[in-house]
């Protein structure tokens, strides 16, 4: 399996090379454009009630696109639904990482996909909801963000802080703390905002340029309110 | 020598998402082999004597042993995870090590059973909250309301009154705004431990109606203030919607109202979904009923606040009953508070329970007031 990132910046589309029998897991609607030889499935990752619970609690979509090169080799064009980066990651086996429910576009066949769930403070005031994603196996792992997507690289015992909502994944070796970036819990209720993780090395932080709750409410206040 | 790497190395010379690596535990400790990228024959291996470990719980669920030692080109972390290796290292562990091993391994005990205690606290609260507000349990209601702090409550509030103000001619100064801040402060002089400081804006508009909006923000629209023939009627209504904010009503409501769906939203930590629900709550406040009970409590309060003001109570019922009578223009106010015979028979009783005392009058004269806002005078009987 081979990928390439194609127009990098803002509006990517990541191309995937597929050799006969080989297939991909992509976020459902992430498929752009295919070769004849491609079969499009779609299948609930972790059976019914998984999928379920991943769709109440994460938000996630309920179904999860598996594309499948049965009948020969062929490609796949992937696009994810928000301006972004694509970064890719290669999983070793041993290096695992956890996803904020937005930021996982594809994964290879042996990259392994589970809802976790996280500590009660990391879920109530993450703002990502009480599910993550946690990816972990072998093989090629392709992450959306909105906006750039950074990367820190944090030293065993090095400490980073992160606006929650720009994160996009990490590593699991690393841990983290959530913690009120301002004084007074009114202002952070209020705005679903000014919540931050403190985390700690070793290991990888990916974070996004832009926050798509902000632009969110951003774009709102144009969109005329109906009486 | 293709095994798969069981464990992650951290250290200047590696990844910052560490180096996959091989581990194999020994008798006299731990032999590491760095596969390195390039599958080229470079590998790197590493033996360290248990002697020179430390060891720790770490990682994001604390499942992970962390070993760390100063290697020969600096400080080495090992993150393991595979529980074989795991079990290995302990077995063939020295005593110095047990002990941190088993800390270690407390630790992640301690975690997961703290989670699962919290869990299942916070399922029960959930379901406990949720049994309540599905069968309306006004207890219920004022418990959260209570925890709900007031600088919340201003928030909300500022903005429907902002956003409400927006759209309206405003009244800055002149002999009506002057009577309105007289009597309001006549009357939040006379609260006990008033948390709130109330904001108060008259609006230029016939509508008989005057509301206020959870925080302490009060309206009142020139339309009612020419329909009172005294300055007590205008703070009979004045009271009651001030007690409507320091009974916390308009709390009351919304939690009802919104109670299941908030609470959900807020507790799966959505913030769409609570951001939405902020959004819709600036709109119901405007269209915001109270109940019959809170109105009940509203009049009788603001007539013990009418009383320890000084100020004739009877306004409050003279001026609703003439206003029922008279079906002229547009009485919002009684819209939303019909005056019915038994809320009347109730204040009359209230205030004959009251003892009497000689009212203070008001520094301005009600009828320059009401000729400042174009009342003809002599329409009233
Ligand atoms: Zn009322």
């Amino acid at each position: 399996m081979k990928s390439e990132v194609l127009y990098p910046g803002a509006f990517p589309m990541v191309r995937v090379e597929l050799a006969e029998g080989e297939h991909i897991k992509a976020e459902s609607g992430a498929m752009v454009a295919c070769s004849p030889t491609i079969d499009i499935e779609s299948k609930m990752e972790g059976g019914f009630l998984g999928a379920l619970s991943r769709k109440f609690l994460t938000g996630e979509k309920f179904f999860f696109q598996t594309l499948r090169a049965s009948r020969g080799a062929g490609e796949v064009l992937l696009a994810p639904t928000v301006p972004g980066e694509i970064v890719v990651l290669e999983l070793d086996g041993v290096n695992e990482y956890m996803v904020q429910k937005d930021g996982f576009l594809a994964g290879a066949d042996g990259v392994t996909i589970n809802s976790q769930m996280q500590s009660m403070s990391r879920g109530l005031l993450g703002g990502e909801g009480f599910f993550i994603l946690k990816m972990s196996g072998k093989g090629m792992l392709l992450l959306n963000s909105f906006g750039a997507v950074h990367k820190i690289e944090l030293k065993p015992g090095q400490e980073y802080i992160v606006d929650n909502s720009h994160l996009v994944a990490w590593s699991t070796t690393t841990t983290y703390n959530i913690e009120k970036a301002t004084s007074g819990w009114v202002a952070s209720f209020t705005s679903g905002e000014g919540f931050v993780c403190r985390f700690r090395g070793p290991g990888l932080v990916f974070i996004q340029s832009r926050n798509p709750g902000g632009f969110g409410a951003w774009v709102r206040q144009f969109i005329p309110v109906a009486e | 020598m293709t095994s798969p790497p069981n464990a992650l190395c951290f250290g200047d010379e590696f990844p910052a998402n560490g180096a996959p690596c091989l581990v194999h535990v020994e008798a006299h400790g731990l032999t590491m082999i760095v596969l390195s990228d390039q599958d080229a024959g470079e590998r790197r291996s590493e033996s360290v004597p248990f002697s020179e470990l430390t060891v720790s719980a770490g990682g994001l669920d604390h499942d992970q042993l962390v070993a760390t030692w100063k290697g020969a080109t600096g400080e080495r972390t090992l993150y393991l995870k595979n529980p074989h290796v795991i079990r290995a290292f302990r077995q063939a562990a020295p005593d110095h090590l047990t002990i941190s091993l088993e800390r270690a391994a407390e630790q992640v005990r301690q975690v997961r059973q703290r989670h699962r205690i919290v869990w299942s606290i916070v399922g029960g609260m959930l379901l406990i909250v949720v049994l309540g507000l599905w069968f309306g349990s006004d207890l219920l209601v004022e418990l959260a309301v209570d925890r709900i702090p007031i600088e919340w409550e201003q928030k909300l509030g500022e903005s429907a009154y902002h956003d409400f103000l927006a759209r309206q001619e405003i009244m800055n100064e002149g002999l009506a705004v002057a009577a309105v801040k007289e009597m309001t402060h006549r009357l939040t002089a006379a609260i006990p431990e008033n948390p709130y400081t109330f904001e108060i804006t008259v609006v230029k508009s016939d509508v008989v109606n005057a509301f206020a909006l959870p925080g302490g923000y009060i309206v009142v629209f020139t339309g009612l203030m020419k329909k009172a023939e005294s300055p007590e009627e205008v703070s009979g209504v004045l009271a009651h919607e001030l007690n409507h904010v320091l009974q916390r009503h308009g709390l009351e409501r919304i939690v009802k109202q919104l109670g299941f769906t908030a609470v959900v939203s807020i507790v799966l930590g959505n913030q769409q979904g609570l951001g939405g629900v902020m959004k819709q709550l600036g709109v119901e406040l405007m269209t915001l009923k109270f109940g019959r009970a809170q109105e009940t409590e509203a009049d009788l309060t603001g007539l013990q606040l009418l009383y320890r003001a000084k100020i004739n109570p009877n306004g409050m019922i003279t001026f609703f009953q003439r206003l029922a009578k008279k079906d002229e223009g547009r009485v919002e106010w009684l819209s939303t508070h019909p005056m019915s015979s038994s809320r009347a028979d109730r204040l009359e009783a209230e205030i004959a329970g009251m003892p009497k005392q000689p009212p203070e009058p008001f520094t301005f004269d009600w009828t320059k007031v009401r000729a400042s806002l174009g009342a003809h005078s002599g329409g009233s009987p």
